[in-house]
């Protein structure tokens, strides 16, 4: 009976909050419900990839999951450059941009998962990334850069330097604002 | 026969504008094609204070304004140009984070409001905002969405643990 009185009392619970909005179960591997802390999600454009960031050794590093069976995927690329932050995900999740440490300063990567490959973004001047965030079709990047104190917000476009990730045409050429496919 | 030290200086001057104008010519063509949308990026540095930036396809979703008095702000990228989000922002309430969808039409948002943290849904074409209880109880603090704005990972804050939500919208 304890079993099946828990699903119940978890399958109610899901279904408490308003506009059907569902709650999704942890899966078996843990996305942070567990006693580890997680920060910084970020999902990729299909929403089936969650990047999201752990302690490791006592250094930030960034975790890819399966979001529905948990399934964690290799990054070796990004050993040794702790602590990440600021994870951001394309469509497919071919491209992981984020924030390393390299050089005793943070700077900005973007891991190409299909070449397995490490592309670095230099930045101009003494300016020091503190956010960032991939477009789903890997066509823009932006970045919140800190210079003097004062934090401003720079985009950049990646056009002629990613191959574009795969997005469904019919979703990049979905109807106008304000009205849905 | 002279030794490469007794070289005229005035032969060698040029060398160094010659190098630099060469390396930044390769480093455009082969380090790194990465390119600022300078119009955008001038646009946007007029604005006293931008952070958090949230990008999907052709939308940008960032905070910007005068510290303490901050506002959510959508732009378009191919028009460069705000638009309008009547309804969302309110003087007494501080944005925290912002996530938007592909079409523009969703931000999801963390603001402050009278001394607590809440998450909210905004839907543009409606002009409607939903709150977006946290449970169990917690305090949310970044947030990421797919392209399509169905899906919505939140970090919250639990009894000094943070963990993720992960909540599918309609």
């Amino acid at each position: 009976m304890g079993p099946a009185l828990l699903g119940l009392v978890l399958l109610l619970h899901s279904c408490s909050l308003p506009w059907g909005i569902r709650r999704q179960p942890s899966p078996p591997g843990g996305l942070g419900l567990g006693s580890e802390s997680r920060q910084d999600p970020a999902l990729s454009g299909d929403g089936r990839l969650l990047a999201s960031l752990v302690l490791r050794s006592g250094r930030s590093t960034v975790l890819l999951q399966d979001r529905r069976s948990g399934q964690t995927m290799p990054l070796p690329l990004l050993r040794g450059q702790q602590p990440h932050s600021s994870p951001s995900l394309s469509w497919n999740g071919r491209y992981l941009a984020l924030l390393v440490w390299r050089g005793g300063r943070s700077q900005v990567v973007i891991n190409d998962r299909a070449t397995n490959r490490l592309l670095p973004l230099p930045l101009r001047g003494d300016r020091e990334a503190r956010r960032l965030s991939l477009a789903p079709d890997g066509r823009h990047l932006a970045v919140e850069l800190v210079e003097g104190g004062q934090s401003r917000v720079e985009v950049f476009n990646l056009g002629e330097w990613l191959e574009p990730d795969p997005v469904p045409g019919s979703l990049l050429q979905g109807p106008g604002p304000g009205s849905r496919p | 026969m002279s030794r490469p030290s007794q070289r005229n200086p005035r032969v060698l001057a040029p060398a160094p504008a010659i190098g630099l104008a060469l390396c930044l010519l390769l480093g455009g063509c082969l380090d790194n094609a990465a390119r600022p949308l300078m119009g955008l990026n001038l646009q946007l540095a007029h604005t006293a204070v931008n952070r958090d930036p949230a990008l999907s396809s052709d939308w940008l979703a960032l905070i910007g304004g005068r510290e303490g008095r901050e506002q959510v702000r959508l732009v378009r990228l191919s028009q460069g140009a705000p638009v309008p989000l009547p309804g969302l922002n309110r003087p007494d309430a501080r944005p925290v984070r912002v996530a938007v969808d592909q079409w523009g039409e969703r931000l999801a948002l963390i603001r402050e409001l009278e001394g607590r943290s809440e998450l909210v849904l905004y839907r543009r074409s409606l002009q409607s905002l939903q709150l977006i209880p946290i449970e169990p109880a917690g305090v949310p603090h970044r947030l990421g969405f797919s392209a399509d704005g169905r899906v919505l990972a939140v970090e919250v804050g639990r009894g000094g643990l943070s963990q993720v939500d992960l909540l599918e919208l309609p």
